[in-house]
């Protein structure tokens, strides 16, 4: 998981390139340098004396000299093999070396819940990555990053490239029904961080942890796994400045081919559309628009700069950093601005026995959210019908839209600002025995506005104050604490035993607090939203106020031993006690136990002589985790508002009974999950990878199900009753392909395959059979497109089967026999079927890393494959029916014979795989031989750049692939788009 | 182990034992929601509670837009339907299958709908009781005497839901707390009448009578009326007749002893209009009704929905529109005699036109226009259901069919019965919704007595069915048109009780007690001939979630 530019070797080679240490050079000293295993020279290895600029590389028999004075430390360092330093002394004049494969990515720093772990010692599937494999191409959100780079988890932007939204997250397939399938995010041991606090720069690793047994420390919050999000602390030194900037332009890469203008008055014309009468060609239809491309805004650019300063000594360190960005979307009035700043410090006291971390963090932001969602109706607008109207002013009707008008004369913006504190301290009670106390608090505060201005659509076409404005304030107000006091051991016993364990308590308070309110019918446009109580609604009772509050609470004692014996033999316990406020009392409390186990086998005896394998470890774990991934007070009895009634004073007042049914039984979904793994790392680290196979099983799933009335008050009880299951195996192989002085070419795979099953719905007292979901969106109220089935597969498209046309275009579908084409008419419930299913069965991505001397190339690539796609906009736009609003040109060529209205049939489902050139940067590393210039790297990067696919829709890579209801494509979905970008580190 | 480090470990423990007393807590507060636990401190809450069933018994026992009561006893009757008409009215056959009874137990809306709506008003009048009984008056900041008065008003307003659950359903289980037993076995129809009986009785001495304050709500003639409705209705429900309690309970209305919407004495209201009017909670027959007041509240009758065209504000010059819904089976209008008041006030028939904006009549050079088959064209509503649109020249229109399925848009006499007044009237769509009525007391003391006197009429009787038909004839025309005890048989009786009644919800309890439910011929409907459709079944949900329910015989 390693590359060029790895830490050590960038120390190094930082160190190296400062000059002034150089003493006269008046010796010189030979050497040459094997690999450890093989005794093979290694050739290109870097040989610099420590502290001094001095270095030389060796050459292909593996020889290197340089001039010396005095002792000096070198420092031999080579892609693929351990570092090592050797002191020399005045006397030598010959050294030889050899290189250890690198155990270093073995002996990197993984986090784990509540601590950090070894790779080489880790039990169970924990994926990490680190900066240099990160995504290049600027993230709008930090999960970005790591998109297609850990195998099982599933990162799908369906909004492609809007700048305010968030991508969906899964990890190895939906866990629940109605309660949440992502993975429980942690920031620096802030439970639930907020990914809006993360800057691509300020991140020193991300860490996953896959299995059940890695994530049961996380307790009820980890059915849907965890993500360990982990930032750059400052480190002893002179202060070190690090700039980072990049700037990025988007260009429509694909648009949805509808009528323009001229096609449309074609068709007009040609007189063979009923629909397309004269009126539509006839002023003041007399325009031709292109309505999607008016909604485009080309001058988009985006800027991002982060500036962090950190140093220190060793007791006493920091890290700073600000940044500022500016991210437009493709789309007018479609812009996130963001800046902020991250400040860590670290402290040693006692003697070193006492450690301290604070960290406070805060991001600014303004989002203008009046854009990026117009696409449909432009898509769909009539093309000869203008923009403006002759005078100038926008053209409206109360039937037509007009998106330009809307973004002209709304707007609708979000202000959030966003803090964080956390500190951690440790305080080594005894030699083993440690101490430590963390707490965070965190705000998340939002303050959205709108107004739309007198002679926007929405306000002259409003049915209560026609003509009048409209404005809207509201706010939301998130907080979030956790405290967490652990006890840590350590010790070894003999030599060959070693025992850590961990022990603690954990608390969380979430509270969220909303607040809103409107008015209408405003005079003119003057206080634009600032002054509320203006308006006439708010004096006719016609204006809306609402608040609302809610919170939750969760608290768990947790404990984790590690233990192994010789460093061959791994055991991981692991014990969460956890009760979450939102279950019912007679279910508030769980325990989630652990355990795994490891085997690294190369350290036997028996495979000493296998030469061609650096490290072989074997892992097996099981794991139960919790999902609390609900609202707050379903177990509870609240009552709710059932309309005004006669008091006997005459009054009409509200009536309140109860809203639900009591269930003191509600408890957590419970998830248990086996894994099994191998770690592997081979011919001399130039192979390595993991391979896990995974089979969980939910149990306790929560649903809304129709219960015994009576004797309850409502006739549905959300209750825990279902079961599902997935297994899957995720592969993840690195291999170095070449290793040349200078050239080499690196390879990274990810790929991973799932199959889901819905095992049961119901239990002796609950039962359901199905449930559909996937509302299909648009004309015709076309119901569900998905089906989740007893037994069935998670994802399953249910409909009917399509049969061709009948001699006038009217729809014709198969029966339950598969054979019999009949109409519409004739096809009952018993006759639809599983028709395909939504959720693809493999993924793939591979990264291409070509270092050539001081350039640097990564291609990369990323895919899905082996599933379908509703191709809804086919759907609603490609019917002639759809006529006279503008439809795709495919309504005439490829659905010709389509004349019937809309019908949801496998007629649309297409198959959705895809393979992407996600990703191509270039980059270029000068060395310079400078006082005030510690790194200087410039790159040029384009994303998204092709895309091979027969998905006819829109780009399938932002169709929905997570959660229950995936595989429907937008009938106004966010263009894709590439992007091209061109950006600069800059240390000193 | 030094001394100090004894006493950090200590106290790292003590620290860790304080911990687990104190921060385990995990009680869930609710901000923006009331919880059951914390309510009931002051009167307005207890009333709010009290008061919660009153708005649920909107939905089902009106014409509330949802299927409950209302739409199954009306549309499986013999005087009103919900055909399809033209492309409206599909619904999922619903209506079809109730007009010829061909309902089957997993009918989601027509049979489950009814029953859920229901039992859910129970549980809302259960926990109340539960929670005033569990409660000092004190804590509830009421008088002692206002939590007996509440207690027992609920528990009447329960007895009501159960009477008409046993009236849908027949065997049904009986709750009385919320949420035990889990599972309630079915409790045979005569079971289910004795537990209404004596909740009714024990209950009834403990409410307060009808007054100014109570209007819409359960009082003592409310009490009375409920034994009525049970006591008609005993032969059939039971097998044992109970026709003299049902004459005693009528007279004590009657004779008024139980009070009145007005705070004077019950009687009839003296013309066709103030029982449906939007100013009826000054009506002095009403018994017990659903009040509203669209200009105190933002609720409303909702009958426009199953009854008003897609063009109907135009008519009456309000706001509302319907789906163009329920209409009067053909045969239902004859019924009427052309004298009888009732047929021009209550209907609407012929062309539409919009409301005069200076006076209370139509202004006839303004037709209404349809909205499907007669977009463009005047809407005229006719007395038959039949594609008039596509009669040829010359063709005989009674052999154009009529069903359930050949309706348009105009097919059909529709409901104006219940008035809603002008968008500009001060009590705009203020109708309280009349569920029991003086005059249904007197036809029920009138059966009685003809029943008792074996089915003819007695001079009692026909005295009682006059004074209310009376209001429906010109003072010319009433000598040619009163009953005597020779033409008041019992088949007149409840033809009678057909055009004083239609549209409030009591047709098929109706024609079963009269016998025609099974076995009558009315426009398409055959007689099914069998007595299992007399009651619906239970629910197939409702029965496969509890194991000790048992399917009515038949289904």
């Amino acid at each position: 998981m390693k590359k060029l530019a790895s830490l050590p070797i960038l120390i190094a080679l930082t160190i190296a390139l400062v000059p002034g240490y150089a003493n006269a050079q008046n010796r010189k000293l030979k050497g040459r340098v094997l690999a450890s295993a093989t005794n093979e020279p290694l050739s290109g290895v870097s040989v610099t004396v420590k502290g001094s600029s001095a270095g030389t590389t060796t050459t292909p028999d593996g020889r290197f000299s340089l001039s010396l004075n005095d002792t000096a430390t070198l420092v031999f360092s080579f892609v693929g093999y351990d570092n090592q330093e050797i002191p020399v002394s005045s006397s030598d004049s010959v050294i030889n070396v050899t290189l250890r494969p690198a155990s270093h990515s073995l002996n990197e720093v993984v986090v784990i819940g509540y601590g950090t772990q070894k790779k080489r010692d880790v039990t169970s599937a924990v994926a990490s990555v680190k900066p240099e494999d990160f995504n290049q191409g600027g993230a709008r959100n930090v999960m970005d990053l790591v998109q297609g780079k850990v195998a099982g988890l599933t990162i799908t932007r369906t909004s492609g490239t809007n700048p305010n939204t968030s991508p969906s997250i899964q990890l190895r397939s939906a866990t629940s029904l109605t309660g949440s399938n992502s993975p429980l995010i942690i920031v620096d041991g802030i439970p639930g961080g907020n990914l809006d606090l993360l800057q691509q720069d300020d991140v020193a690793s991300i860490d996953v942890l896959k299995d059940g047994s890695a994530a049961a420390i996380y307790g009820t919050q980890a059915n849907g796994g965890v993500i360990l999000v982990t930032t750059k602390k400052g480190r002893s030194g002179p202060p070190r400045f690090d700039y980072s900037t990049y700037f990025r332009k988007e260009f429509v890469r694909k648009r949805p081919d509808f009528m323009t203008a001229g096609q449309f008055r074609q068709r007009v014309e040609s007189g063979q559309y009923p629909q397309l009468t004269n009126t539509y060609i006839t002023a003041p239809y007399d325009a031709n628009t292109d309505m999607f491309d008016s909604l485009v805004n080309r001058e988009n650019l985006t800027q991002y700069h982060n500036l962090a300063i950190s140093g220190g000594s060793e007791n006493l360190n920091y890290r700073a950093s600000i940044y500022y960005s500016r991210i437009e979307g493709i789309a007018l009035a479609n812009s996130r601005t963001q800046y902020g700043g991250r400040f860590s410090i670290n402290g040693k006291g006692l003697d070193g026995r006492l450690t301290s971390q604070i960290d406070l963090v805060t991001n600014y932001n303004k989002a203008n959210l009046n854009g990026g969602g117009q696409w449909e109706s432009a898509l769909a607008r009539i093309p000869t019908l203008p923009i403006h109207d002759p005078t100038g002013k926008f053209y409206t009707s109360k039937l037509t839209s007009n998106p330009i008008s809307d973004l002209a004369q709304t707007s609708n913006t979000r202000d959030q600002a966003t803090n964080s504190l956390d500190a951690q301290f440790n305080l080594e009670l005894i030699k083993g025995l440690k101490a430590g106390v963390f707490g965070s608090i965190m705000r998340d505060s939002r303050n959205d506005d709108q107004y739309q201005s007198l002679n926007s659509d929405p306000s002259l076409y409003n049915d209560l104050y026609p003509g009048g404005g409209y404005a809207y304030k509201g706010s939301t107000v998130i907080s979030d604490y956790a405290f967490t006091p652990t006890l840590e051991y350590t010790h070894t016993f003999g030599s060959d035993h070693h025992l850590s364990a961990v022990a603690g308590y954990n608390y969380q308070y979430h509270v969220e607090v909303d607040d809103h309110q409107d008015n209408r019918g405003f005079f003119n446009d003057v206080f634009s939203n600032n002054n509320l109580g203006a308006g006439q609604a708010l004096a006719d009772g016609k204006a809306d106020q609402y608040s609302f509050k809610s919170d939750e609470k969760l608290i768990a004692f947790f404990g984790r031993i590690n233990y192994n014996y010789l460093e061959r033999y791994f055991l991981q316990l692991s014990l969460r006690h956890e009760g979450s406020s939102k279950f019912g009392a007679n279910h508030k409390w769980g325990n989630f136990p652990a355990v795994s186990a490891g085997w690294d086998l190369s350290r036997e005896a028996f495979m000493r002589d296998v030469s061609f394998i650096d490290n072989l470890k074997l892992r097996a774990g099981y794991g139960v985790t919790g999902n609390s991934g609900i609202s707050p007070y379903q177990s509870l009895v609240t009552l709710t508002t059932g309309g005004q009634y006669a008091y006997p004073d005459g009054v009409y007042r509200q009536t309140y009974g109860p809203g639900n049914n009591p269930n003191p039984d509600l408890r957590w979904e419970k998830k248990a999950e086996t894994n099994i793994g191998v770690d592997f790392s081979m011919l001399h680290s130039r192979l390595t990878g993991s391979i896990d196979a995974f089979y969980r099983k939910t149990t306790d799933l929560l649903y809304n199900y129709n219960t015994q009335l009576p004797p309850f008050v409502q006739p549905n009880i959300y209750t825990n009753v279902g079961s599902m299951s997935s297994k899957g195996i995720e592969l993840t192989v690195s291999g170095t392909l070449i290793r040349k002085e200078d050239f080499t070419w690196r390879m990274d795979v990810t790929a991973s395959t799932t199959r889901n099953k819905m095992i049961s719905l119901s239990n002796g007292t609950y039962k359901l059979s199905y449930f559909g979901l996937g509302g299909i969106t648009g004309p015709g109220a076309l119901g569900n497109a998905l089906r989740i089935t007893e037994g069935g597969a998670i994802g399953n498209f249910y409909g009917k089967r399509f049969a061709g046309f009948d001699s006038v275009g009217h729809w014709l579908f198969y029966k339950a026999d598969g054979k019999t084409a009949v109409p519409l008419t004739e096809i009952t419930e018993s006759d639809l079927s599983v028709i395909g299913n939504a959720i693809p069965k493999y993924y793939l991505s591979w990264t291409n890393s070509f270092v050539y001397k001081k350039w640097d190339l990564r291609v990369f690539f990323r895919g899905r494959f082996g599933y379908k796609i509703l191709n809804a906009m086919d759907l609603d736009y490609g019917n002639k029916f759809a006529l006279p609003n503008n439809v795709l040109n495919v309504a005439f060529t490829k659905y010709a014979r389509l004349n019937d209205t809309y019908q949801y049939s496998n007629y649309y489902l297409q198959p959705g795989g895809f393979f992407k050139l996600d990703n191509v940067t270039l980059g270029y590393t000068f060395q310079l031989n400078s006082n005030y210039i510690r790194n200087l790297r410039i790159y040029a990067s384009g994303s998204n750049l092709a895309i091979f696919t027969r998905y006819k829709g829109n780009d399938p890579d932002f169709v929905e692939d997570t959660g229950l209801a995936p595989g429907i494509d937008a009938q106004g979905a966010y263009p894709s788009t590439r992007q091209f970008l061109v950006g600069l580190n800059l240390g000193f | 182990m030094t001394s100090k480090h004894r006493y950090i470990a200590l106290a790292g423990l003590i620290a860790l034992t304080i911990g687990w007393a104190s921060c385990t807590k995990l009680d869930e507060k609710d901000y923006s929601n009331f919880v059951t636990a914390s309510y009931y401190n002051n009167e307005t809450e207890v009333l709010s509670a009290v008061l919660r069933p009153y708005t649920h018994t909107n939905a089902w026992i009106t014409s509330s837009g949802q299927v409950g009561y209302w739409r199954v006893s009306e549309l499986a009757g013999d005087q009103l339907a919900w055909p399809i008409k033209g492309v409206d009215g599909q619904d999922n056959g619903n209506w079809i299958r109730l007009h010829y009874h061909t309902w089957v137990i997993d009918d989601q809306d027509i049979v489950l709908n009814p029953w859920v709506l229901m039992y859910t008003g129970v549980g809302y009048c259960n926990d109340p009781i539960a929670n005033l009984e569990q409660r000092t008056a004190a804590q509830m900041g009421i008088s002692e005497d206002e939590r007996v008065e509440y207690i027992a008003e609920l528990h009447l307003l329960r007895a009501f839901y159960y009477l008409k659950l046993m009236d849908l359903y027949g065997n049904i289980p009986i709750v009385t707390e919320v949420g035990t037993p889990i599972n309630p076995p079915t409790k045979p129809r005569d079971s289910v009448f004795q537990f209404c009986e004596s909740e009714i009785l024990a209950y009834k001495d403990q409410v307060p009578i009808l007054s100014p304050s109570m209007v819409g709500r359960m009082s003592k003639a409310g009490a009375f009326a409920m034994l009525a409705e049970l006591y008609l209705n005993a032969e059939k429900w039971t097998g044992h007749q109970r026709y003299n309690d049902c004459v005693a309970v009528c007279d004590s209305l009657i004779n008024s002893t139980a009070g009145s919407q007005t705070g004077g004495a019950m009687a009839l209201d003296s013309n066709l209009d103030m029982t449906y009017s939007n100013t009826n909670e000054q009506s002095q027959e009403i018994i017990f009704s659903i009040a509203y007041d669209f200009q105190k509240s933002t609720f409303r009758c909702n009958f426009n929905s199953d009854f008003y065209h897609f063009n109907e504000q135009y008519i009456y010059d309000g706001t509302e529109n319907g789906n163009n819904g329920v209409v009067l089976i053909p045969g239902t209008y004859d019924k009427f005699d052309n004298r009888d008041l009732r047929k021009k006030d209550w209907f609407y028939i012929g062309p539409m036109y919009y409301l005069s904006a200076t006076e209370n009549a139509p202004d006839t050079t303004k037709p209404v226009l349809g909205y499907r088959e007669y977009s463009g064209k005047p809407l005229v509503f006719v007395d038959n259901i039949r594609k008039n649109i596509t009669l040829a020249p010359g063709q005989n229109p009674n052999t154009l069919p009529s069903d359930m399925t050949t309706g348009e848009e105009n097919s059909g006499v529709r409901f104006n019965k219940y008035k809603p007044g002008r968008k500009s009237d001060p009590h705009y769509f203020s109708n309280d919704w009349a569920v029991y009525r003086l005059s249904w007391i007197y036809f029920a003391k009138a059966e009685a007595l003809m029943r008792l006197n074996g089915g003819t009429a007695t001079q009692p009787a026909v005295d009682l069915i006059n004074a209310v038909r009376k209001r429906a004839f010109s003072t010319a025309d009433w000598p040619s048109v009163m009953y005597t005890t020779a033409n008041l048989t019992m088949s007149e009786l409840l033809d009678e009780r057909g055009r004083e009644f239609i549209f409030e919800g009591w047709r098929r309890q109706d024609i079963i007690r009269f016998g025609t439910f099974s076995t009558g011929t009315w426009w398409d409907h055959k007689p099914d001939n069998d007595t299992t459709r007399q009651l619906f079944p239970i629910p197939l949900t409702t029965i496969s979630n509890n194991p000790n329910l048992k399917q009515n015989p038949g289904y």
